[in-house]
């Protein structure tokens, strides 16, 4: 016989036999001619050029560039837990703050090279999370957000105080290697473990685990109709979600140089979960979007008009009363958090996610449709919080 | 050996006795019927077979291996498919992806591979996808492929989720109300479907069913449950005139649209037509041939030969005349091992 290496045929899609053909005739190609593709790809090149170009090499943004990539990471682990299982972790500070000190031990007291610290901290994270995992076995809703609420207290309280791993209060050091000195690569840095979060989470929708995940978050007895083992999923879902947590972790040691465990407080805890939900559970783009937004923050809160409006609340709440005024901007970021969570909750249920989905649809080469951008409530796109315990 | 053997379940909850000394035998490609008042326990009987309760007393034996305790997902693996009295299906997702996600137990990689996005895995997904796609043709659904399942019709929701247990590749299926919110002739439909499907996958079928004329139309056997416990069993024919099962189920006189039912050359006719719609759709099974390409398999496919049974039920064929032999379940039956009392004759 011919033993020709011929290309897979499966893959080819012309012949791949009258089915595909079929399905060609059925579903025709949109004609994606320059008038479509020329601006579009446009705005794809500035956004790259802007994210890989001007942000590293600008020396005001890139810390903050390199947080954002951070929360982005977290906010998508969050996502997994809260987003695909319907779970609710108040306590994925915990998990950071793990990873932030598995990597700075391992790299400051026990030399391990820097690449391990990654791993170990992912490791240390997930075992964290697989724990928690099986009290979310047994318990749903809000006693769940309580003990994982206690969990991160309790973590925070014991484990982020005994100094011979965490060097007290002063901090356990954690020193990048010489060539992430830089903040423009160190973001960049960031930017890669982004990137590979983004594919973790691409293939989890893409494969059974996702799609288990989803199944038994709506409904655990069909999910067990049909053959998933809701168990091991769940425990799955917290495990991934602790080690993706856990990176993130790592990354936040060497990002602010030394790691103290009053770093890892239940506002923090807050925030995460805040950042995931208005950016739209269940939406990839939106969540990152979500978490940068509360990573930037501060920044925006230094100098932008946002500034001005902050002073100007806190100058009109606090009756000029200084201290009063200093308590009220200390405590800005939440409100404004919690403020942006009742606008989700009650008007864009899919979040930030919801928002920049005409700006999506058209960069896929849909036309710009303007509509989804006004409140719609009631709306059930997949990155809703219905059925997912925030609203429980 | 039968397929599916009861043995003697009892469940209480609290201080209700749900089911009490409950046998049932399902033999290969039997369609059995499980019927009776509402609260009879025909729920809470599937319940218990399929895993989701953990019975009191009693024994269930899938092909001869005690099952009793195995929680539902191994036996979804196992080849136990159900449907739910209130539609089981992940609603937020589309239908397409209901049936992807029902074939959890036969995906054929690990959440690792899955994850990582290996070769294998998206050849094994392009499978998946097309036996989704198959399915969704067979039952005539693929213009709903693409569209969340919760916003459609409940009798289409009622037959995409018999779809979704298809696709868990049973051996056994259950089906708990199939025909809920149809009206007469889909249900007549249903029937004649679920005739065609046991000819297709080579399946043996335990229905709760209330529609008296499709049970009585395709179930080869029935039992009928009241207040947890078995009043009668038998076949349809003996079941439609128990005087028991008159007075505590039906109602009275024996319906007029039990009549109808008999076999006539209008059914027969009906049949064939069935048959012939049935044909051309027969891409039951795909197959990966080569490269991930997926060649459609026509045949249908006995899982098993017919093995010796200890229950003297006659068995059930699928390759002889189907027509004749399928659509007339009524046959002499007598049970294997008299422990109690047989109230069906």
């Amino acid at each position: 016989m011919t033993a020709v290496v011929d290309p897979p045929v499966g893959r080819t899609p012309p012949a791949a036999g009258p089915d595909r053909a079929a399905e060609a005739v059925a579903r025709p190609r949109r004609e994606f001619g320059p008038v479509r593709w020329v601006p579009r790809a446009v705005v794809l090149l500035a956004l790259a050029w802007w994210a890989l170009v001007y942000v590293p090499g600008t020396f005001a943004y890139s810390a903050f560039a390199a947080d954002a990539c951070i929360y982005a990471i977290i906010g998508l682990s969050l996502n997994i837990v809260i987003g695909y299982t319907g779970q609710l972790s108040l306590g994925h500070q915990g998990f950071v703050g793990v990873g932030a000190f598995a990597a700075a031990y391992s790299l400051t007291v026990q030399e391990v090279p820097f690449a391990a610290t990654f791993v170990i901290a992912a490791g240390l994270a997930a075992v964290f999370a697989l724990v928690l995992g099986l009290v979310a076995l047994r318990i749903t809703g809000l006693y769940l957000a309580l003990i994982t609420l206690v969990f991160g207290l309790t973590l925070e309280g014991s484990l982020f105080e005994i100094p011979r791993f965490t060097n007290g209060g002063a901090g356990q050091p954690a020193d990048r290697p010489q060539f992430l000195f830089d903040d423009g690569r160190f973001y960049l840095f960031c930017l890669a473990f982004l990137v590979l979060a983004c594919y973790v989470d691409y293939r989890l929708l893409r494969s059974k685990t996702g799609r288990a995940l989803l199944a038994l978050k709506e409904n655990e007895r069909v999910a067990e109709a049909f053959g998933i083992n809701v168990t091991a999923f769940k425990l799955i879902a917290f495990t991934l979600s602790g080690a993706l947590a856990g990176v993130a972790g790592a990354l936040f040691a060497y990002r602010i140089g030394i790691v103290t465990g009053s770093g890892f407080g239940f506002f923090l805890a807050l925030t995460f979960v805040l950042m995931t939900v208005v950016g739209g559970l269940g939406d990839r783009l939106g969540v990152i979007m979500g978490s940068s937004f509360f990573a930037v923050l501060p920044f925006l809160l230094e100098d932008s008009p946002l500034k001005r409006a902050e002073e100007a609340i806190a100058g009109v709440l606090s009756f000029g009363d200084a201290g009063t005024e200093a308590n009220i901007i200390q405590f800005f970021p939440q409100a404004l958090g919690a403020l942006l969570l009742l606008l989700t909750l009650v008007q864009f249920p899919g979040g930030l996610a919801q928002q920049v989905r005409p700006f999506t649809d058209w960069l896929k080469g849909e036309p710009f449709d303007a509509r989804a951008l006004l409140p719609h409530r009631g709306s059930s796109g997949p990155g809703t919080v219905e059925g997912s315990s925030v609203r429980a | 050996m039968s397929v599916l053997e009861v043995r003697d379940l009892a469940i209480r909850f609290g201080g209700l006795q749900a089911l009490q000394g409950l046998d049932l035998d399902v033999n290969e490609y039997e369609i059995v019927g499980l019927i009776g008042p509402n609260g009879a326990g025909k729920t809470t009987a599937f319940n218990c077979i399929t895993g989701f309760y953990t019975p009191n007393e009693g024994t269930v034996r899938y092909r001869g291996q005690d099952v009793t305790t195995a929680p539902p997902h191994v036996k979804a693996a196992m080849g136990f498919g159900r449907t739910f009295q209130n539609v089981g299906m992940v609603k937020s997702a589309t239908a397409m992806e209901n049936l992807k996600t029902a074939q959890h137990a036969k995906a054929g990689y690990g959440v690792a591979a899955g994850l990582l996005g290996t070769a294998a895995t998206g050849r094994r997904e392009r499978v998946l996808e097309a036996k989704a796609n198959a399915i969704l043709d067979l039952l005539g659904l693929s213009a709903i492929r693409d569209e969340r399942v919760g916003g459609q019709s409940y009798g289409t929701l009622k037959l995409l989720e018999l779809g979704c247990a298809l696709a868990t590749d049973p051996d056994l299926l259950l089906l708990d109300e199939p025909t809920s919110g149809m009206g007469p002739d889909e249900s007549d439909e249903l029937g004649e479907r679920l005739l065609a499907l046991r000819r297709e996958f080579a399946l043996t079928m335990l229905v709760i069913e209330h529609h008296v004329p499709l049970v009585l139309r395709v179930c080869d056997h029935v039992y009928v449950l009241n207040f947890g416990r078995l009043l009668a069993e038998g076949k349809p024919s003996v079941i439609q005139t128990h005087p028991e099962v008159v007075a505590a189920y039906l109602g009275g006189e024996a319906p007029e649209a039990l009549a109808q039912t008999h076999e006539t050359a209008e059914d027969a006719a009906l049949d064939a037509v069935t048959e012939q719609a049935v044909r051309e759709h027969q891409v039951v099974e795909h197959r990966v041939v080569e490269h991930g390409a997926v060649e459609a398999v026509a045949a249908p496919r006995p899982r098993k030969a017919p093995v010796k049974r200890a229950s003297t039920r006659r068995p059930v064929a699928l390759d002889d005349p189907p027509t004749e032999e399928l659509a007339v379940p009524l046959r002499p039956r007598r049970r294997p091992a008299p422990t109690r009392k047989d109230t069906s004759s």
